[in-house]
């Protein structure tokens, strides 16, 4: 077999526009550009995005919302359902309801003197007294409290310990899973012995055992929560690490003399944060049901704080006769954590390079 | 295979002595103790009272003393009722308890397998939407919502079930279908949700091309080429669900109130009852700690690349 | 090597839909495969060529992807409008396929002995015993000492040049009339290579089977072809055997990479040769030659039509203006 002579090719020199007319786009699409064209794709995850936007701005602003503030009592207006009408009516609604309940258990056809004594005295009591100008449109607790302004603050403090919380974690995840994953050896056999353990611990019941010991406040609540959570974190992150530490980009770096610092910041974090991203995402809804999981069994935050785990422990005492007291924080809380997930399953799968082109 | 059952068997005995070492810690460091809501007593009684329960000799002999009880089965007396022992007391609960967790995550595997396979065969379905959705609920929604919402709704308001209570005279079998339905739902559904990537990711993978090269039939590609490789991340997965399952027991034993170990550890935690809150954590970490090695070694039976070494 | 075609490809075109537009990774290939042949199908990344192959068994997966057009001739009948069922009969067993890597390409959870076995069981409906006694000699054929023994490991048992041995043995098990072997040396070493590639000209000789061989190195090709395809975006632009086609390249594309081997055997002058510029997205091309951007002979005329086709005599053709009167 014969080959022609070989021959140089810099001759007639095209211009690298024309030479690559056809190429594949070269345009620099950066991880992050990539993921959120991606992510706009999805509904559920954007709509997931809105409500959590939605919920974080309603808590931020609580104090200058025009709601009742979560402490103020009403004792007469204790146990009233959900209504756009004002608080006074729907008062006297269900009280001469109940009174006529009472009438028909024992047999009576009309009201006494007393009973319409006591109707006539709220009647003039509404017209009077400005409280009963109020409008709760998520309802009242047994204190005569607004449902909706405690469920607000309650979401507040459930929120809080949930972002803070999972910052928390995610920040001693990283640290602890980057350096047990770049340095390896005898550290990082140590740090993973420790995680295993703990893992096998059920650790909520350490949790509760703790906030049996050091008492009940808020602090305490997201220090013994956020203390094993991080677990997974720090897993995931070593394992990044170490997949990353030999790959061959990391190679070339340390070739051209980058220090193990610079290493770790510009070229193993980027590579990691998608990753850490979408756990830390998740990890958010967990830290909020755990705070209420304890707050539901009243080791959690105390009144008159309220958290949604606590609203929904109130709730659950009553919810035969006033279903809405359970119903409100639990569909609040459900709504949140439902969006929660949805925008951590969204970022995975935006984050995910395996998943392009799914038609 | 052996030596990685040994290994993994190894591995259980610091879990098992840090647990017994926090235990003793607690007991012996938390305030309030086994004195602190009675009146002042006189000191005789209360050197005598200290002698009985050992807390006046160091420390070093009240761990030792503690463990060799542990390594016995005696979890000592209650702090709090005081005629009973630690064990008499779980001894009664821990069937419960037991039964229920049990149901519950077989429930959870049994229909979570089964869903999520489902799904990823008929991916983007309305199967598959319909029943992920139910699965992204049954992340979302807390025990303690879920549990309430399921008695309200078949309980109070349809009257199908009874409210409470346990397998006695009264009660038969039926009353187990509310609390293990909650306490199953939100493994049934991560298992659900995870069974199905992990067949998604199989039928993705070049093995499975290969099979199909082959002209096998695709209910045979299925069955016995995917089915194997998908199974393995919901193995690794029973550890975890089983310590969730565990822990939720807890709620749901308060909300349907059921005499179980769970409902236990609440009362001894407010009342700070804390040899019981220890012997219930030792039981249930000894439990754990058990499933999590039965796991394991399953998972390496499966694996032939760490069975064949 | 008679000159009875086994499998006839016209026109094929298949399609994939991709968020960013229509991909036409296959736009009208045509060849034909004979009797104990062995063709092979080169080309750089994205040229189409695995496509073809996997298009051939109706293996693309869909969505996204989709074959539009054309016909797939395996004797009398058109692979493409047989039904599933049908299609599953000549899968592994009339036709068989291995592809580039051997470490992902057998299950890990199941034994050689299975997989193997289940192909024979399944297309030449052998009993147990006689499937495995089959399969252990086809492993012998294959180079695999002490078959007996190993036919029972799993894969990650074996390394890869043997797994790869497996994969040939595997495939060759139900005698089939044509072996497709996408990229089966690239992911393994040099000298391993060599192996496996006479191993394979070996087997095929023997059993008489047509190989249809998918690869990017011409080195490869080479050895082992009988005839050449050499394929750019999504269509063939040269075809032809393999020594006419190395004596007397026609297409610059061809031309370009028969330069770019370089060779031992003539004194280097300078710089190693290559081909400038990048293959090309085939999304959205436009009416015209697609390898103009980078050729030197490039014509007016090659920015506004696909070249025709011009035969050079015994089944020598390529589609380029350069050789046509037309211009």
């Amino acid at each position: 077999m014969k080959f022609p002579k070989v021959r140089s090719l810099r001759i007639g020199g095209k211009a690298d526009a024309e030479l690559n007319e056809f190429a594949q786009s070269m345009k620099p699409v950066s991880l992050w550009a990539d993921a959120w064209r991606r992510l706009r794709k999805n509904k559920m995850a954007l709509a997931g995005l809105f409500i959590v936007a939605f919920y974080v701005a309603a808590v931020l602003l609580a104090p200058i919302l025009p709601i009742y503030h979560y402490e103020d009592q009403v004792i007469s207006h204790a146990n009233l359902p959900p209504s756009l009408r004002p608080a006074g009516e729907v008062m006297l609604e269900t009280r001469v309801a109940y009174m006529r309940k009472m009438m028909k258990a024992e047999s009576r056809t009309s009201f006494n003197a007393k009973e319409e004594a006591d109707i006539e005295a709220m009647k003039a009591d509404i017209k009077v007294n400005p409280d009963h100008k109020r409008v709760y449109v998520m309802g009242t607790d047994n204190l005569g409290r607004d449902l909706l302004s405690r469920t607000i603050y309650g979401g507040r403090i459930s929120i809080m310990i949930g972002l803070v919380g999972t910052i928390t974690a995610t920040l001693v995840g990283i640290l602890l899973g980057s350096i047990a994953g770049y340095t390896g050896g005898k550290i990082d056999n140590f740090i993973m012995r420790f995680v295993d353990i703990l893992y096998g611990l059920p650790y909520m019941l350490v949790v509760i055992i703790m906030m049996a010991i050091f008492g009940k406040n808020v602090i305490n609540l997201f220090v013994a929560i956020a203390l094993v959570s991080w677990l997974t974190l720090a897993r995931v992150v070593r394992g990044q690490v170490m997949s990353l530490k030999n790959a061959e980009f990391i190679e070339a770096a340390r070739s051209m003399g980058a220090s193990p610092a610079r290493i770790v910041f510009r070229h193993l974090t980027p590579n990691t944060l998608g990753v850490i991203v979408v756990f830390a995402t998740l990890l958010v809804p967990d830290f909020i049901m755990s705070e209420s999981f304890l707050s539901f069994l009243g080791l959690g935050v105390s009144a008159p704080l309220a958290s949604w785990g606590s609203l929904v422990s109130e709730g659950t005492a009553t919810m035969e006769l006033y279903p809405w007291q359970l119903l409100v924080p639990a569909i609040s809380m459900t709504l949140f954590l439902f969006a929660m997930n949805f925008l951590g399953d969204g970022l995975r799968d935006a984050l995910d390079p395996q998943s392009k082109n799914r038609a | 295979m052996t030596r990685y059952i040994i290994r993994r068997f190894l591995s259980l005995i610091p879990t098992l002595f840090l647990i017994i070492v926090f235990a003793f810690a607690i007991e012996r460091l938390a305030p309030g103790g086994p004195f602190s809501s009675e009146k002042k007593l006189p000191p005789e009684i209360m050197a005598n009272m200290l002698a009985k329960y050992h807390l006046d000799e160091p420390w070093p002999q009240q761990f030792t003393r503690y463990l060799g009880d542990i390594l016995r089965g005696d979890l000592g007396p209650s702090f709090r009722y005081k005629d009973f022992t630690v064990n008499q007391l779980i001894a009664q609960a821990l069937p419960v308890s037991m039964l229920l967790g049990a149901l519950a995550l077989i429930v959870a595997v049994v229909l979570g397998l089964g869903t999520g396979i489902i799904a990823a065969l008929r991916q983007n379905s309305w199967v598959d939407y319909a029943t992920m959705s139910l699965a992204v609920i049954g992340i979302s929604v807390p025990l303690f919502v879920i549990g309430p919402v399921i008695k309200m709704v078949l309980a109070l308001q349809l009257k199908w079930l009874p409210t409470s209570g346990w397998i006695d005279g009264r009660n038969g079998w039926i009353v187990l279908i509310m609390p293990v339905i909650t306490l199953s739902f939100p493994y049934f559904a991560s298992i659900a949700r995870l069974s199905r990537a992990s067949v998604l990711e199989v039928l993705r993978s070049d093995y499975i091309r290969t099979a199909r090269a082959k002209g096998l039939k695709e209910s045979t590609v299925i069955f016995k080429h995917v089915l194997k490789g998908a199974m393995l991340p919901v193995i690794s997965y029973l550890g975890p669900a089983f310590a969730g399952i565990i822990t939720g027991t807890v709620v749901v034993e308060t909300i349907f109130t059921i005499p179980g170990m769970g409902r236990f550890y609440v009362q001894a935690a407010t009342n700070r009852d804390y040899t019981l809150i220890m012997g219930d954590v030792i039981v249930f970490s000894v439990i754990l700690v058990l499933m999590n090695f039965v796991v394991d070694v399953i998972y390496g039976f499966l694996d032939p690349r760490i069975s064949y070494k | 090597m008679t000159d009875e075609a086994i499998l006839r490809v016209k026109d094929l075109r298949t399609y994939f839909n991709t968020d960013e537009g229509v991909v036409k990774a296959v736009d009208g290939v045509s060849f034909e495969l004979h009797k104990g042949e062995t063709l092979g199908i080169v080309g750089e990344s994205g040229s189409g060529k695995s496509v073809t192959n996997l298009s051939i068994m109706n293996m693309i997966p869909n969505p996204p992807g989709k074959i539009v057009g054309g016909e797939v001739l395996f004797g009398e009948r058109d692979l493409l409008k047989m039904p599933l069922r049908e299609i599953r009969e000549i899968r592994g067993n009339k036709i068989s396929m291995i592809f580039q890597d051997p470490m992902t390409s057998l299950n890990p959870f199941l034994r050689i002995s299975t997989q193997m076995m289940e192909t024979i069981i399944l297309h030449q409906g052998l009993d147990k015993k006689a499937a495995k006694a089959k399969a252990i000699e086809m492993l012998a054929l294959a180079g695999i000492p002490a078959p007996q023994k190993r036919i029972d490991c799993y894969p990650h048992q074996f390394s890869g040049g043997m797994r790869q041995r497996v994969m040939i043995a595997m495939s060759l098990s139900c005698n089939p009339e044509i072996l497709i072997a996408d990229e089966p040396t690239s992911a393994l070493d040099v000298t391993i290579q060599a192996q496996i590639l006479d191993l394979m000209k070996d087997l095929t000789a023997r059993l008489g089977t047509a190989v249809i061989l998918i690869t990017h190195s011409l080195g490869v090709v080479a050895g082992t072809c009988d005839t050449l395809c050499v394929m750019y975006a999504g269509r063939v632009v040269e075809r032809g055997d393999t020594e006419d086609i190395f004596a007397s390249p026609k297409h610059p594309y061809t031309r370009g990479l028969i330069k770019s081997v370089p060779r031992l055997d003539i004194a280097s002058e300078g710089r190693l040769s290559s081909i400038r510029g990048q293959p090309p997205n085939v999304i959205d091309l436009p009416e015209c030659c697609p390898f103009y951007p980078r050729c030197d002979q490039a014509m007016d005329v090659c920015k506004k039509k696909y070249p025709e086709r011009r035969d050079f005599g015994n089944d020598h053709s390529a589609a380029c203006w350069l050789y046509s009167e037309a211009k």
